[in-house]
C-alpha cells in the first residue's frame, strides 16, 4: 500500500514537472514563425520508418552507428517493459503484461539481451568520450557543460542497464529457487543469476525490489533531465524526423513577401506607388529566435551534439569558424536565453542581444557552401543550411550588408545580367570557331516549327574561357545526335542562383521572373543544362514562381542516349585512363545524382576508381554558397586543396568534373600542387567527345 | 589672342610634363599664329623657369605671393583667370592632372571657356574649334566642338612629346596681394611617400597581378623596374589583398596611367584593369595562361612562368647597359 | 547639416558602345542605365555619414540633370539610402549648363556639403565639381578621396602627387570625389527599396544656361597590332625588341 502510495505521488510529481517543461515550450514555440504546411503523411511515416527507426543515417558511420542503433532499438523494447513498469506501480499488480502470452516473452527476452548489449555500449561509448580524443566531439561550441551533460546522460542509461539486469536477475534467482513459473524468457539475466550462488530467494527478492525501483525512478529523473540535456533527442528524434522537409536538400524556401514586392516592382502601375495597406512589417529573414520558424527550433531541440554535420562541413573541415552544430546549439540557447524574458514581457521585448552577433557571427555565416552536407549527414533530419541561409537573407535584405565581392556580384547580376562584369552581347562567342550552326531562338524563322529543347548555356558557359570548351563539346554531341535544340543567346541571362545562395532573394526573385517571362515567349517546356546550379533552380525553385518545366541535366542525357544506343562511343584514347569523378554538391546531394556520371565514365574509361569521399560523402569543392566570387574567410586550408589532394590520393589519371564551379577548383587545385600537366581535368562532356571521336 | 598654359611646379621645379605641357601650347599657338605665355604660381627659381623657354614659351610668368601657396582653388582660379584676361588669352591650357582638374572648371566658369578634358592630339580643326578627347573610358574618342570665345584645353599626361624650341624667354615674376579673407582652405596635415617614382610620372611601369601568386615573389618584378628606371603597379585582387600599397592599384577605379611601357605580369587582364592602362604606348604581358584576355591588349607577350622569366630580363637590360 | 550628392546617369561599364546617325551619336538600345560609380561611392560616404549621428549630418539629396528616363536611376539612389532627390527636368548638354542647373538648385534650397563624382564614366569630363563651386562662388577640394569629420567639423583627405593632405574648409563648398571616398558601394536593403516608391522627388524647370561644348561625333579606338610572343626559353628577344623595335627602352 505504502509502495503504492509512493509510486503514485513521484508518478504525479514527475508528470507535472514534465508538464510544467512541456508548457514552457509550448509557449516558446508560440513564438516563433510558421514553417511548411505538414502533408504527405505517408511519405513522412516511410521516412520515420527508414531514418529514425531503421536508424539508416546513423549508419553512414557503419562501426559506432551499429552500437548506437543497438541502443536506441534496445530503448524501444525496454520502453514497453518500463510501460509495464508503470501499470504495475499504479494498479499494484506484478507482470500485469504477461498476458499477451509468446509476444510477452519475445519482448522480455529481447529487453533482456540488449539490456546487456546496451550497457556494454553505453561502456564504449563513455570511455571513448573520456579517454579518446574523438574530434567532433570538440570545438568552441562544445564547453564542458556538454561534456558533462553528455556522460550524465550516458551515465543513467547505463543505471537503466543495470537496474534492469539486476531486476531481472532477482526475479529469475527468485523464480529459480522458488521453482515458481516465470513470467517471460530471461535468456541473458538467468545466466547472471547464477553467478549469484548462495543468495536466498529473499535475497534475490530485496535485489528485485531494489532494482525496480531504481529503475523506474531513474527514468522519472531521466525523463525530466532529457527536456534539458542533448539527450532531448531520445523524445524529439522520431517526431523531428516525421516532421522533416520533404524538398530535395538543394531547395531552398521560397519567400513569399519578397515575391509580393518584386510582382509591385515589375508592375509598371504600381511601380512608384505606396505599399499596400496590408502590407507586413515582419522581418525579412532571420535575426533573432522570433523570426525562426518552428521547424528551425525543433531542429534545436532534437540536436543531439553528436558534431557529425560539423565533421563533414568543408568549411570546418579547413578551420573556418562555421559550425552547424553550433548553429543550432546557439538557436537553442538563445531561445533558453530570449523565451522567459519574453513570456514576462511579451513577444516584442528586446534585451539589445539577438541570435545574428551576439551567438553567430557574420564570419560563420559567410563561409557556408550550401554543400548541404550537414543536413545529408544529420541523424535526425535537422536541416541547417536553410537556417543559414534565412540569417544571410536577413543581412542581405534588412541591413544591405555582404561581403563586398558579393555585393559587386549583386550590383553585375543587377546591371549586365551575369555575376561577372561581362555584356550580353558576348554570350554566343563559344560559338564561334564551332564547324557546324547552333541555332538561337532569335534568330529562328517566323512560323516554323519549335525547337524541342532550349540549351539552356548559363553565365559559366558564356563566359569563362574553361568552361566555355564544355558547352561546345555538348553542342557537339546534341548536333550529332541531331536533337532538336537552340540556345537563348543574348537574351539568356543569370538564373539568379549565386544571389539566392548569397542571401539577396529580391534579386534572385527579379531574374526568376525575367527568366520565366523570357522563356514564355518561346514557349519552352523542356531545358536541359551543363551547369547543376542551373539545373538545381530550374528544376526545384522556379515552380514556386511559376516556372514549370522538364528539367534535364547533361549527364541524364547523355547517359540515357548512350543505353539507348543513340550516342555510340569507342573506348578509343580512353582506354589506358584511370579516371576519378568528383561528385558536384548540387547534383549530387542537392539531387541525388550519382549514377549517372558513373555509368558514363565506366563506359568509356580503362578503370574507375572512387575518391574516399565519394557520392553523398562527396567533400564539396569549396565554390558554392558564393565562395566562388569571393575571398575565403579565415582557415588553415583551402576548401578545393584539401579535395585535390583527395583526387590526387586515387592516382587517377582524369579528374572528371562536371560543374564549371567546381572545374574551376579542382583546375587550380592541381596547378596548386604544381601537378596540371600530368593529371588532367576534364569535364564529362569533353570525356565522351572525345570517345565519339575515337 | 595668346595661348596661356598653366604648370604647377614641385617646390620650385618642373617636370617632364610640364615640358610636354609647354610644346603642345606652342604647337596650338603656331596652329593659331599667335604666342605662348607659360605660367606657374608660387616660388620658383629664375633658372628653373626659363628652362619653360625652351620649348617654346615666349613669355614665362611665375605669380608669387605668401597667400598663394595655400593651394586653394578658388584664389588659384581668380589668379589664373585674372592674368588670361588681362594678357587677351583666347587658350588656356593645363594638364589633366590633379592640378589641371581642380582649376580648370572653376577658371572656365570665369571665363566662360568651354572645356576640352583629357585631349590627347591637338585641334583637329580650328573652325569650329574641335579636339580629340577621351570618351566611354576609353571605349571610343569623340571629337567635341568648343563654341565659346575662350577655350581651355586639359591635356591627358603622356600624350605630347616634349619638343625643344628654345626661345630665349626671360622669366617675369609678378608678386600678387590676395586679401587673407579670400583663402578658406588651410591644409593641416601632408603626408608623403618618400623616393619612389611617382606611377603617374613614370615612363614605363612594371605591374604583378594575382598570377605571380605570393606577395613574396615580388622581389624580381621590383629589380625589373628598378632597373629600367621605372616604377611598380600592381592590379586590383593584389592590392584588395594587401600584397601592394593601394596606391600601386591601377585599373578603372584605381589609377590610369599612360607609360610609355607597361608590363603586365601574372596579371589576366580582365577589362577593369586594362580601362586602367589602356593608354599605354606599349603593353608586354607574361602569363603563364595562353589564352588570357591581356594578350589580346598587348603588343608583346611571353607564354610563361613570370618566376623564371623575369630574372631572364632583368638579366638582359644589365647586358643591354653595359 | 545637409549634404547634395549629385548624380549622373551612364551607362553600365560592360555595355557595347554602338553609334547611330553617321556616329554622331550613342544607339542607347538595349543600354542598361547605372549610377555613375564614381557618384555611387560619394552616396556611400554621404550615407555612412548621415548613419554617425556625431556628425549632425541630418539629410542626404540627391540632385540630377535629365529628363524623365532617367527616373530608375534617382530611385535607386533614394532605394540605397538618399532623403530624397531633386530633378532638372532638361536633357543634359555639357558640363557647363549641368552645373549652372545644379547651381540654381543649390541656392534655391541650400546645401552645407555638396559631393560630385570626379569624372562620369561616359564622358570623363571631371569638370562639373569645379564648376559648381565657381557658379556658387564657394571653395571646392578636388582629387578628394576622404571625407570625415572631427569635432563636428568636416575635413578632407585631398590627393597630391606622391601622397595626401588633409585639408579643412569652411561650409559650404563643393568635394570633388574620387575613389577612396568610401570602400565600396551600398546596396539597397528591401526597406530601401520599399520605401523608395514614395520618396520624394522634386521637379524643377530648367532656368536659362548656355552649352559651351557639344560633341559633333565620334570614333572607335584603332584597333592595335596584334601581340607578338617571344618564347619563354629567350626573354632577351623580348628587350631587343622593346629596345629597337619599339623603342620604348
Amino acid at each position: 500500500m505504502i509502495k503504492h502510495l509512493i509510486f503514485t505521488v513521484t508518478l504525479l510529481i514527475t508528470i507535472a514537472v514534465f508538464g510544467y517543461t512541456v508548457n514552457r515550450l509550448i509557449k516558446f514555440f508560440r513564438f516563433t514563425k510558421a514553417a511548411f504546411p505538414v502533408r504527405d503523411f505517408g511519405k513522412r511515416f516511410n521516412l520515420m520508418m527508414r531514418v529514425a527507426f531503421g536508424q539508416t543515417k546513423i549508419f553512414r558511420r557503419p562501426v559506432i552507428g551499429f552500437l548506437h542503433a543497438l541502443v536506441f532499438w534496445g530503448f524501444c523494447v525496454i520502453l514497453i517493459g518500463s510501460i509495464e513498469m508503470v501499470i504495475d506501480g499504479l494498479a499494484g499488480t506484478e507482470r500485469s503484461l504477461r498476458f499477451l502470452g509468446p509476444v510477452y516473452n519475445f519482448i522480455i527476452a529481447s529487453g533482456d539481451i540488449f539490456a546487456i548489449l546496451v550497457a556494454i555500449s553505453i561502456v564504449i561509448f563513455l570511455v571513448r568520450r573520456i579517454f579518446g580524443r574523438i574530434r567532433r566531439f570538440e570545438g568552441i561550441e562544445m564547453k564542458k557543460k556538454s561534456h558533462i551533460d553528455a556522460n550524465i546522460s550516458l551515465s543513467l542509461i547505463l543505471l537503466l542497464m543495470i537496474s534492469l539486469l539486476a531486476m531481472n536477475t532477482g526475479y529469475t534467482g527468485k523464480m529459480m529457487l522458488t521453482g515458481e513459473e516465470m513470467a517471460g524468457i530471461y535468456p541473458v539475466s538467468r545466466i547472471l543469476a547464477g553467478f549469484f550462488r548462495g543468495m536466498s530467494p529473499d535475497g534475490f527478492s530485496f535485489m528485485l525490489e531494489i532494482s525496480w525501483w531504481t529503475h523506474i525512478l531513474t527514468i522519472f529523473v531521466f525523463a525530466n533531465y532529457l527536456p534539458y540535456s542533448k539527450h532531448f533527442h531520445v523524445f524529439m528524434s522520431v517526431p523531428n524526423v516525421f516532421l522533416s522537409r520533404l524538398d530535395p536538400l538543394g531547395k531552398l524556401t521560397n519567400m513569399e513577401n519578397i515575391t509580393r514586392e518584386v510582382r509591385l516592382m515589375l508592375n509598371p502601375e504600381t511601380a512608384f506607388a505606396a505599399s499596400p495597406a496590408d502590407a507586413p512589417p515582419e522581418r525579412f529573414g532571420i535575426r533573432d529566435v522570433e523570426d525562426a520558424t518552428w521547424k528551425n527550433y525543433f531542429d534545436s531541440l532534437s540536436c543531439t551534439e553528436c558534431g557529425r554535420c560539423t565533421s563533414v562541413c568543408p568549411a570546418n573541415i579547413t578551420g573556418k569558424k562555421l559550425s552547424p552544430r553550433k548553429i543550432m546549439m546557439d538557436l537553442r540557447a538563445r531561445m533558453k536565453e530570449k523565451g522567459p524574458l519574453m513570456i514576462k514581457n511579451g513577444r516584442d521585448f528586446s534585451d539589445s542581444r539577438s541570435l545574428l552577433r551576439d551567438f553567430i557571427s557574420e564570419e560563420e555565416l559567410w563561409a557556408c557552401t550550401t554543400c548541404n552536407a550537414c543536413a545529408q549527414e544529420c541523424p535526425v533530419n535537422i536541416n541547417q543550411p536553410s537556417l543559414i541561409v534565412d540569417m544571410r537573407r536577413y543581412l542581405v535584405l534588412e541591413e544591405a550588408s555582404a561581403p563586398g565581392e558579393l555585393k559587386s556580384v549583386f550590383s553585375n547580376i543587377e546591371n549586365n545580367g551575369a555575376p561577372w562584369q561581362y555584356s550580353a552581347e558576348e554570350r554566343l562567342n563559344w560559338t564561334r570557331d564551332l564547324d557546324f550552326e547552333v541555332p538561337v531562338f532569335s534568330s529562328l524563322p517566323e512560323g516554323g516549327k519549335m525547337p524541342e529543347y532550349l540549351f539552356w548555356v548559363g553565365c559559366a558557359g558564356a563566359f569563362d574561357d574553361r568552361y566555355k570548351k564544355i558547352v561546345k563539346a555538348f553542342a557537339t554531341i546534341l548536333n550529332k545526335l541531331n536533337i532538336s535544340y537552340a540556345v537563348l543567346g543574348k537574351e539568356e541571362t543569370c538564373t539568379g542562383d549565386p544571389a539566392r545562395r548569397a542571401g539577396n532573394e529580391m534579386l534572385y526573385q527579379m531574374q526568376a521572373m525575367l527568366v520565366i517571362e523570357i522563356l514564355k515567349t518561346y514557349g519552352i517546356k523542356k531545358i536541359i543544362t551543363t551547369c547543376p546550379h542551373c539545373f538545381n533552380i530550374f528544376k526545384n525553385e522556379y515552380p514556386d514562381l511559376g516556372g514549370n518545366y522538364e528539367v534535364i541535366n547533361y549527364l541524364q542525357f547523355i547517359n540515357k542516349n548512350i543505353e539507348e544506343g543513340n550516342l555510340k562511343l569507342k573506348k578509343g584514347s580512353l582506354e589506358n585512363m584511370s579516371i576519378t569523378f568528383h561528385d558536384p554538391c548540387y547534383l549530387g546531394r542537392a539531387n541525388g545524382i550519382y549514377s549517372e556520371p558513373r555509368s558514363i565514365v565506366r563506359s568509356l574509361a580503362g578503370s574507375f576508381v572512387e575518391m574516399d569521399r565519394n557520392r553523398s560523402f562527396a567533400l564539396c569543392c569549396g565554390a558554392g554558397g558564393g565562395q566562388m566570387f569571393k575571398e575565403a574567410e579565415k582557415g588553415d586550408k583551402e576548401v578545393f586543396i584539401e579535395r585535390t589532394e583527395e583526387a590526387l590520393a586515387t592516382n587517377a589519371g582524369v579528374i572528371a568534373t562536371a560543374c564549371p564551379f567546381c572545374m574551376t577548383m579542382i583546375t587550380d587545385g592541381l596547378k596548386y600542387k604544381n601537378r596540371e600537366e600530368e593529371i588532367k581535368n576534364l569535364d564529362i562532356a569533353e570525356l565522351v567527345v572525345k570517345a565519339m571521336e575515337g | 589672342m595668346s595661348v596661356l598654359v598653366y604648370t604647377e611646379n614641385w617646390d620650385g621645379k618642373f617636370k617632364k610634363l610640364s615640358y610636354e605641357l609647354v610644346s603642345y601650347g606652342t604647337s596650338v599657338a603656331a596652329m593659331l599664329g599667335t604666342e605662348v605665355i607659360a605660367l606657374t604660381i608660387g616660388k620658383a627659381t629664375d633658372d628653373e623657369l626659363a628652362r619653360l623657354g625652351n620649348y617654346g614659351a615666349g613669355r614665362i610668368i611665375c605669380l608669387t605671393g605668401d597667400q598663394l601657396s595655400v593651394p586653394d582653388s578658388r584664389v588659384h582660379a581668380k589668379v589664373i583667370a585674372d592674368l588670361a584676361l588681362k594678357e587677351g588669352c583666347n587658350v588656356v591650357i593645363f594638364s589633366n592632372n590633379i592640378a589641371g582638374k581642380a582649376l580648370a572648371p572653376r577658371v572656365s566658369v570665369r571665363l566662360k571657356a568651354g572645356i576640352g578634358s583629357g585631349v590627347s592630339r591637338l585641334p583637329l580643326s580650328l573652325d569650329p574649334f574641335t579636339v580629340y578627347k577621351r570618351a566611354y573610358s576609353g571605349n571610343a574618342f569623340a571629337h567635341v566642338v568648343i563654341k565659346s570665345e575662350i577655350r581651355i584645353l586639359t591635356l591627358a599626361q603622356n600624350s605630347f612629346d616634349a619638343v625643344e624650341k628654345p626661345t630665349g624667354a626671360l622669366p617675369e615674376t609678378v608678386t600678387i596681394d590676395i586679401d587673407g579673407s579670400m583663402i578658406k582652405t588651410s591644409v593641416t596635415e601632408t603626408q608623403k611617400q618618400g623616393g619612389k617614382i611617382l606611377l603617374t610620372d613614370a615612363d614605363i611601369v612594371v605591374s604583378g597581378g594575382r598570377g605571380m601568386k605570393s606577395p613574396d615573389n615580388w622581389a624580381p618584378l621590383v629589380e625589373l623596374a628598378s632597373i629600367l628606371n621605372g616604377a611598380t603597379a600592381c592590379s586590383r585582387p593584389v592590392s584588395d589583398e594587401g600584397w601592394r600599397p593601394h596606391e600601386e592599384h591601377t585599373g578603372q577605379t584605381g589609377k590610369i596611367i599612360a607609360p610609355n611601357l607597361y608590363i603586365a605580369v601574372g596579371i589576366s587582364g580582365a577589362t577593369q584593369h586594362l580601362a586602367g592602362v589602356s593608354s599605354s604606348k606599349y603593353i608586354v604581358a607574361i602569363n603563364t595562361d595562353k589564352d588570357a584576355p591581356i594578350f589580346e591588349a598587348a603588343q608583346y607577350g611571353i607564354v610563361g612562368d613570370a618566376m623564371k622569366v623575369l630574372p631572364k630580363l632583368v638579366e638582359a637590360v644589365k647586358n643591354l647597359k653595359k | 547639416m545637409k549634404i547634395l550628392v549629385c548624380i549622373s546617369n551612364v551607362p553600365d561599364t560592360t555595355t557595347k558602345i554602338k553609334f547611330q546617325e553617321g556616329n554622331t551619336s550613342i544607339d542607347t538600345t538595349g543600354i542598361q542605365w547605372v549610377i555613375n560609380p564614381w557618384d555611387e561611392l560619394s552616396l556611400t560616404r554621404a550615407l555612412e555619414l548621415k548613419d554617425d549621428a556625431s556628425t549632425g549630418i541630418k539629410s542626404v539629396t540627391v540632385a540630377h540633370v535629365g529628363p524623365a528616363a532617367s527616373e530608375p536611376v534617382i530611385r535607386k539612389s533614394l532605394a540605397i539610402g538618399a532623403d530624397d532627390a531633386v530633378r532638372v527636368n532638361l536633357a543634359a548638354q555639357d558640363a557647363y549648363s549641368v552645373a549652372a542647373q545644379l547651381a540654381e538648385v543649390v541656392r534655391k534650397e541650400g546645401f552645407d556639403i555638396i559631393l560630385c563624382g570626379i569624372e562620369s564614366s561616359d564622358f570623363n569630363g571631371s569638370a562639373v565639381g569645379g564648376m559648381l563651386a565657381e557658379f556658387l562662388d564657394i571653395p571646392s577640394v578636388s582629387s578628394v578621396s576622404g571625407l570625415k569629420f572631427e569635432n563636428g567639423a568636416p575635413v578632407l583627405t585631398r590627393e597630391i602627387d606622391g601622397g595626401r593632405e588633409s585639408v579643412v574648409v569652411p561650409v559650404p563648398f563643393v568635394a570633388v570625389v574620387q575613389k577612396g571616398i568610401s570602400k565600396e558601394p551600398r546596396i539597397a536593403s528591401m526597406r530601401g527599396i520599399m520605401t523608395a516608391r514614395t520618396k520624394p522627388v522634386r521637379i524643377c524647370e530648367p532656368v536659362a544656361s548656355d552649352s559651351l561644348t557639344e560633341i559633333s561625333g565620334f570614333e572607335k579606338p584603332v584597333p592595335r597590332a596584334s601581340c607578338k610572343y617571344v618564347d619563354a626559353d629567350d626573354p632577351a628577344r623580348l628587350i631587343e625588341l622593346l629596345q629597337n623595335e619599339a623603342k620604348v627602352i
